[in-house]
């Protein structure tokens, strides 16, 4: 045990196959769950309006009659065989559509947590350096009414409240769609960037500014409030006296020697916070008709697409073990006094 | 405080030495501190008359600080050499004129209270643009930086300095960060240096070989030191002056060998009475009866008559007595106690 890079990456490894059992539990459950709730997803396939022969056939094609076991081990070795199923009206296979769609959740992910740390860690700063006078009030009012905000109102006061006054477009629908034989990343940013299309990457950033500060808005406070405290906790420690008596600045002293030990328990909650925000992302894309995997899942929950289901469930715990794996392996980069084990 | 000197202040825990300490450099966090009234002249200027925010031009340079406790005294996040090399770097963008050093103000006399406008002793010294013929960032480039820091670190007779920088404090004992501590506020070779009880968190041995350390780095480099602790015989071994302190204030100051030999305040004698001695080892040990009062209800008058042998009816009312020259002490000693009867204490045995 220690802090070599071997130790690191046997650290790493680790957590990676400790996600294995993780990832078979959550299919299995989200399976069960998914086929016992519904008795007869055919009904809702073909639409209210088909003959009973095109039900009894879809219920063959499908084999949905099968016994649920059945079904599910063959889904499993479907599964193995890189087969993640097909959407039942559509009849596209669902991992393209995943693939597609997936990185478009990860640029709005990112970008909601890069607003996060940027707006929510100084505010918890200035907070916990008021210490109970009126700009830490003013910090507290501003997180703790995001944070008491439902994301579908908040969300939509900034779709069609904000938006417009700011001149921003309020839908993910591109107006300069990009070059189909462009697209490498599926994230509209980078995509630009790597054609050096600086018109492109304007439309994008002007495009991800609504939802990303929907995201953010409504949860850096849990940035904040963790930054503030934890400052509040460092401060009247020796060591930044020490830092105060070499005659730094107060700048210095609170974002050099104060945040770095306070932010060690700020990126434990950004780590945890970067998965509950994938439900949050759910409600915005579908608000903001965001073109990620948050609007697919509502899509494909509301047409009993269980294969779709399955397959976001799967992409959401990568986010969700990927998140908990960074905000671990920063939390050591942070704290030298940490070892890898 | 005379240049060069040192002085010690003693008391027991609670006495408000580390709040006097801190309030100098103006440390304590305000509020809930507040400096209701006085004056902390340094070098000729009214330190409370500087906006807070320009405290830190007078701290580091001017006036620099060692903590009690080496485990919390430097970051954990940083390797030593973060830590030592700031410093070393502040020093130095001061003295190439880069930042802003506080000067004392021209032909201050000590012996004078003058306390001057300090816009005035700030303002002098900022430096309009770099010298002349000035090489940009000269002596500042890190291998120069980390030169400077070894140097330090061999001054406190750190063995292996080189090895010694690129560790985190978490590895080093408490001997080893407490002489990383005095490197840092020597590299910045201060006017005054505040040194709150440094060896008290130590244990014995390694106490010992800190104070000899100490004691040896006084005669090498010209700083004032206020040597705050709470252990008579390390102030009788390191200070030239003494103030002891009894709730919150400064009852009596002098020569540390004149006021431990004849204590002109009957605190002063008490305590020194309880000191344990190894050549009387009969009869129980004398100890001051009562203890500290609280210093948000404090006894009226001398606050100390409520413990005093010698309270008599004066000592009650307020104002109680104020700190002045000792009658009957030695001319020109310079003995100061707060005591209506210092005279009559003077002269016991």
């Amino acid at each position: 045990m220690g802090r070599s890079k071997v130790d690191l990456a046997i650290f790493v490894g680790k957590r990676v196959v400790w996600f294995v059992p993780v990832l078979f539990g959550l299919i299995t459950i989200t399976f069960f769950a998914g086929h016992a709730s519904v008795r007869n997803p055919c009904a809702v396939w073909v639409g209210p309006h088909a003959s009973p022969d095109t039900v009894r056939n879809c219920i063959e094609y499908f084999g949905v009659n099968r016994p649920v076991w059945d079904q599910y081990t063959g889904y499993l070795s479907n599964l193995f065989q890189g087969n993640w199923g097909k959407d039942p009206q559509g009849g596209q296979p669902v991992l393209p559509i995943i693939l597609t769609l997936f990185p478009a959740t990860i640029e709005l992910l990112l970008a909601a947590l890069f607003l996060m740390v940027v707006l929510g860690i100084p505010l918890g700063v200035i907070a916990a350096n008021a210490g109970g006078r009126w700009p830490d009030h003013l910090v507290r009012l501003f997180y703790l009414g995001g944070w008491a905000t439902p994301a579908y109102l908040g969300a939509v006061v900034l779709a069609i409240g904000i938006g417009p006054v700011l001149g921003l477009p309020n839908s993910g629908d591109f107006s300069s769609t990009p070059d189909p034989g462009w697209q490498l990343t599926h994230m509209s940013i980078l995509d630009s960037i790597l054609r050096l299309d600086t018109g492109a990457l304007v439309d994008a950033i002007a495009h991800l500014i609504l939802p990303a500060a929907s995201l953010a808005l409504l949860n850096l406070g849990i940035a904040t409030r963790m930054t503030r405290s934890s400052m509040l906790e460092v401060l009247p420690l020796d060591y930044v006296k020490t830092a105060r008596m070499k005659g730094l600045s107060d700048f210095w002293v609170l974002y050099k020697h104060a945040l770095r030990n306070s932010l060690i328990s700020t990126v434990t909650v950004l780590g945890t916070t970067a998965g509950s925000l994938l439900s949050w992302i759910v409600v915005v894309e579908e608000i903001f008709l965001w073109p990620g995997i948050g609007k697919y899942a509502f899509d494909s929950i509301l047409s009993y697409n269980f294969a779709g289901t399955l397959g976001v469930v799967v992409f959401f715990a990568i986010v969700v073990v990927v998140a908990n794996l960074v905000s671990d392996v920063l939390y050591g980069v942070l704290d030298p006094r940490v070892e890898w084990r | 405080m005379a240049p060069g000197r040192v002085v010690g202040i003693v008391g027991e825990t609670g006495s408000g030495k580390s709040t006097l300490g801190q309030s100098i450099p103006r440390l304590l966090p305000e509020p809930p501190a507040r400096i209701r009234q006085g004056r902390i002249v340094f070098q000729g200027s009214d330190l409370l008359s500087i906006p807070k925010w320009k405290m830190p031009i007078v701290r580091g340079t001017s006036i620099g600080m060692i903590f009690q406790e080496p485990i919390n005294s430097l970051n954990p996040a940083f390797r030593v050499s973060d830590q030592l090399i700031e410093a070393v770097r502040i020093r130095k963008l001061r003295e190439s004129g880069e930042a802003e050093l506080f000067r004392p103000t021209e032909g201050f006399d000590y012996s004078k209270d003058r306390p001057v406008d300090p816009k005035e002793a700030i303002g002098r010294t900022f430096l309009p643009s770099a010298p002349e013929g000035r090489r940009p960032r000269a002596g500042r480039t890190s291998e120069e930086l980390r030169k400077d820091a070894l140097e330090y670190l061999r001054l406190v007779r750190i063995n292996d300095p080189e090895t010694i920088l690129d560790l985190y404090p978490h590895e080093l004992s408490g001997g080893m960060r407490q002489r990383i501590m005095i490197a840092m506020a020597l590299s910045e070779k201060p006017t005054l240096l505040i040194a709150d009880e440094p060896t008290s968190a130590l244990d014995i041995t390694i106490q010992a070989q800190v104070l000899t350390l100490m004691k040896e780095l006084m005669d090498e480099v010209n700083t004032s030191i206020l040597f705050i602790s709470h252990d008579l015989g390390v102030i009788a071994e390191m200070a030239d002056d003494v103030g002891v302190m009894y709730a919150g204030g400064i009852v009596e100051f002098g020569p540390v060998a004149e006021v431990f030999e004849r204590p002109a305040h009957p605190y002063t004698k008490g305590l020194l009475e309880s000191v344990p001695n190894r050549y009387k080892a009969d009869g129980p040990l004398p100890s001051l009866p009562g203890s500290v009062p609280n210093l948000a209800r404090l006894p009226s008058g001398c606050p100390f008559h409520p413990r005093c042998v010698f309270a008599r009816p004066p000592c009650e009312p307020d104002p109680g007595p104020a700190l002045e020259p000792v009658k009957g002490a030695p001319a020109g000693s310079n003995r100061r106690a707060a005591c209506y009867y210092s005279e009559e204490v003077v002269r016991l045995k």
